[in-house]
């Protein structure tokens, strides 16, 4: 008999650092026992899972023929037809790896960074950022921060392509510091208006998400952003700010924040794990945390989690699933699509997921998903043993008495029963 | 706080709507008998309706002192000169674009509230937005100022709605949380299906506090889908603005007598720091036209003297122009208040553009004076209670119950 603190400890694992369990996998990592489950999840090597990922080619579509009319309506269609395949490419990813650790990071960064194809609207632009997010998701905070500056996506998206020396344009500086580094309070107005003069000189190829520098349009004389006065270019200002020691601080909490608890602060000394700014070092600490297996650090999914870690249970690749299933739709209408952020500050969270508004898409998607899902960990077993099947196979710690009661109903149609357990409480958080 | 929903550059717009259709729903007559039997609201208690513009709308190409040589100055290629703008009085106008707004204006039902803001006013829009939502310039909290006009009632789905699908933090109190309802509305399955998923509304000792709020949403949902299915069969035209879609959804409510007194909604792309004449012209031109129609739409209604809406945004912008034809964070800006009880004209006063404070615009008027109209003339309740003790406020902005 597996203690319930191990179920759960099981559940947070396998949901917040993968994606949710594949079938059997539940059950299988909680016979390996927690050290070994756990070291599986946070592994990062050659996955098998990602053979069957079809990667669309995004090609550079060069600049927009606009003096041609009819060429330029074919052209924006070219653009348009690249970003509708770019989300279901990045789900794909999601659902098919074996080892999603990854991909979840990946996923945590591009909330981080949070940049919409709604304003940069070519996937190739977008998809060269997702790359670089997925470089670095595991490795050194310095590296990661000097990539995003130079970033094509990330610069047009904050306006860094209108930031001269002659007229500087603080979106990029401010941002910056405020969400991506150090978070507000640890930096002054006059911070913000002198690190937008040590990004000015960027400008961007939408189309080919190049990024080139004109020294003519950069500011070269010396400002002083928090205390230290030089002469910056983005590279250089970035190291110089992700130095602070408010920035350990700062991305040891973002990631608390998304991966154990929005209202509990983490301990003092996650900082100072974050010294080197060793990513790996720092996401790894957080998952052995004893929150793990305290009930009050519940999370809940996510819209994109949540589809995701359903997809993965019934083995739907996104991409194949037919246009019918308004997968798009149904998503944002939830509230979050991928590379489409409402904002900079990336999603919500928690309660914010959980209103009356989001449940009849969410029933709707689940039905379509069931639709085209394989319910075999279902259908192969009794029906006096389904309810407890259903929790193992969605890797749910233990549903209530009232959503017992409830999937009960549903013992002799398997579908049914998948539909109801993907709607539960139980699953809709994290444990 | 989306930077941009459209600009120049955006050449093509996408919604990835894959067929509105798939959730079409039928109705019986017995849906519209339901919806007249809850306990409808009485005419004549007072409703508001809070409109929050994210981004930052640039308060001065909204109100646009277009006489004061400042104004020109600072703003070489993207300042409104007399032919684009709607003569109000004082030396101002407003966006050539605010029609509507402007016949309010006439009809003495608009309030401008000008120079409005918080002391040492926050230039992050996060921190900004917080600080409007919650009421609370100084103390960092995490309750909306109408989730806590929620704390002191009974739980009621209906009493306090925003039109959206993910939760607004203006909405969530302490221990209250008002209901979210997306513009297609709240169908609940049919058959057993319907049957089976509402067994997940109760609630269970064994529930961790956010799977309560999960089952909770869906205990929500059955209450409030009993009532507005039927109230918003007929949906609002697509081709309208965001909006306006969503003030068609409140008119309708209001029309047919929902008991909720609170309503948001809210409209986002005003962070205009590139580019910023294209985009806010509409975007503004959509606020006018949209709070006009839904105005004129209760009008017609017993409800007319009932309904106040109040329009604000987390800052306005820098007074100078960027090197991109666009403006940068700044701070106060001014706060509209319309509807048939509201006392027309000017509040507070226009900041000068010369004399600025910290580069920015002086705050004339604390937003929680606005806000304490609003608790009180509008909702009736004391606004010390939800404004840490705020004692003052927007004295005549609203006229007393005829």
């Amino acid at each position: 008999m597996t203690a319930a603190s191990d179920r759960l400890e099981l559940s947070r694992l396998v949901h917040r650092f993968g994606l949710g369990p594949k079938p059997g996998e539940y059950l299988q990592l909680l016979a390996a026992g927690i050290p070994q489950a756990r070291a599986k999840i946070l592994a990062h090597r050659f996955d098998p899972g990602l053979k069957a990922l079809v990667t669309p080619p995004f090609p550079d579509l060069g600049p927009a023929p606009y003096s041609d009319p009819t060429a330029n309506a074919a052209y924006f269609k070219e653009v348009y037809d690249q970003s509708l395949s770019l989300s279901p490419w990045w789900m794909d990813r999601m659902v098919l790896a074996d080892y999603p650790f990854i991909e979840r990071m990946t996923w945590f960064w591009h909330g981080h960074w949070a940049t919409s194809i709604d304003k940069v609207q070519f996937a190739r632009t977008m998809k060269i950022q997702n790359e670089t997010l997925r470089t670095h998701a595991l490795g050194n905070f310095v590296d990661m921060s000097r990539a995003m500056v130079q970033d094509g996506a990330l610069i047009y998206w904050l306006d860094g392509e209108e930031n001269f020396a002659f007229s500087p344009n603080e979106n990029l500086g401010r941002e910056f510091m405020e969400l991506f580094t150090l978070g507000v309070g640890n930096y002054s107005q006059a911070d913000v208006h002198q690190a937008a003069l040590g990004f000015t000189g960027y400008d961007v190829d939408l189309w080919s998400g190049d990024v080139t520098f004109d020294s003519k349009n950069h500011d070269n004389t010396a400002v002083s952003v928090l205390g230290k006065r030089q002469v910056f270019d983005a590279v250089s200002l970035s190291d110089w700010i992700v130095s602070r020691p408010e920035n350990a601080k700062f991305i040891a909490r973002r990631l608390w924040f998304r991966f154990i608890s929005t209202t509990i602060e983490p301990p003092a000394s996650l900082a100072e794990v974050f010294k080197d700014r060793d990513i790996s070092l720092l996401i790894n600490t957080i998952a052995r945390n004893p929150a793990m297996r305290r009930p009050q650090y519940s999370q809940a999914k996510s819209p994109v989690e949540w589809f995701v870690s359903a997809s993965r249970a019934l083995r739907v690749t996104p991409s194949k699933l037919p246009e019918s299933t308004g997968l798009s739709w149904l998503l944002s209408s939830m509230g979050q699509y991928p590379f489409n952020p409402p904002s900079v500050g990336g999603w919500p969270y928690d309660e914010a997921w959980l209103t009356a508004a989001a449940i009849p898409y969410r029933v709707a998607l689940a039905t379509n998903l069931v639709q085209y899902g394989d319910l075999a960990p279902l259908t192969s077993v009794p029906k006096a043993k389904i309810v407890q099947a259903a929790a193992d196979w969605l890797g749910v710690a233990q549903w209530s008495t009232r959503t017992e009661r409830a999937l009960h109903q549903a013992v002799a149609d398997p579908a049914r029963l998948a539909l109801l357990a993907l709607n539960a409480p139980e699953y809709l958080v994290n444990a | 706080m989306s930077p941009c929903d459209f600009n120049r550059r955006q050449f093509l717009k996408y919604t990835g709507a894959a067929g509105a259709a798939t959730m079409a729903a039928t109705f019986s007559m017995d849906d519209v008998a339901q919806a007249a039997s809850v306990t409808p609201l009485p005419v004549g208690t007072p409703i508001l309706v809070i409109v929050t513009l994210y981004g930052g709308n640039d308060g001065l190409n909204t109100v646009v002192p277009y006489l004061d040589p400042a104004y020109l100055s600072n703003r070489p290629d993207m300042s409104l000169d007399a032919s684009q703008v709607l003569p109000l009085s004082d030396g101002l106008s407003l966006n050539g674009t605010m029609t509507g707004f402007q016949s309010l204006w006439a009809a003495n039902k608009l309030a401008i509230v000008l120079g409005t803001s918080y002391p040492n006013p926050n230039l992050s829009h996060f921190s900004s937005m917080a600080i409007w939502q919650t009421g609370s310039p100084v103390e960092i909290i995490s309750s909306g100022w109408i989730g806590r006009y929620l704390d002191g009632l009974p739980h009621d789905p209906y009493r306090a709605i925003g039109i959206d699908s993910t939760l607004t933090p203006l909405l969530a109190g302490n221990n209250r949380v008002g209901s979210m309802v997306p513009i297609s509305g709240l169908q609940v399955p049919y058959g057993s299906l319907g049957t089976q998923l509402e067994l997940f509304a109760a609630s269970s000792h064994q529930d961790t506090a956010l799977v309560a709020d999960a089952a909770g949403s869906i205990a929500d949902f059955y209450t409030l889908s009993s009532t507005l299915t039927p109230v918003l069969k007929n949906a609002p035209p697509t081709s309208a603005s965001p909006l306006a879609q969503q003030l068609d959804v409140v008119a309708n409510m209001i029309t047919a007598n929902v008991p909720t007194r609170v309503y948001s909604v809210s409209l986002s792309g005003f962070d205009t720091h590139a580019d910023e004449l294209s985009q806010q012209n509409v975007l503004v031109g959509q606020l006018s036209d949209a709070v006009t129609s839904f105005l004129t739409q209760v009008g017609a209604t017993p409800r007319a003297d009932d309904v106040v809406v109040m329009v604000y945004s987390e800052f306005g912008r820098r007074v100078e122009a960027n090197g991109g034809e666009g403006t940068d964070h700044g701070t106060s800006a001014p706060v509209f208040v319309a509807g048939n009880r509201v006392a027309g004209g000017f509040y507070g006063e226009q900041p000068s553009l010369t004399q600025l404070v910290q580069g920015d615009l002086a705050v004339v008027v604390d937003f929680r004076d606005v806000y304490a109209s609003m608790l009180e003339d509008v909702l009736g309740t004391d606004a010390g209670k939800i404004l840490n003790n705020w004692s003052t406020k927007v004295d005549n902005l609203i006229k007393p119950v005829a």
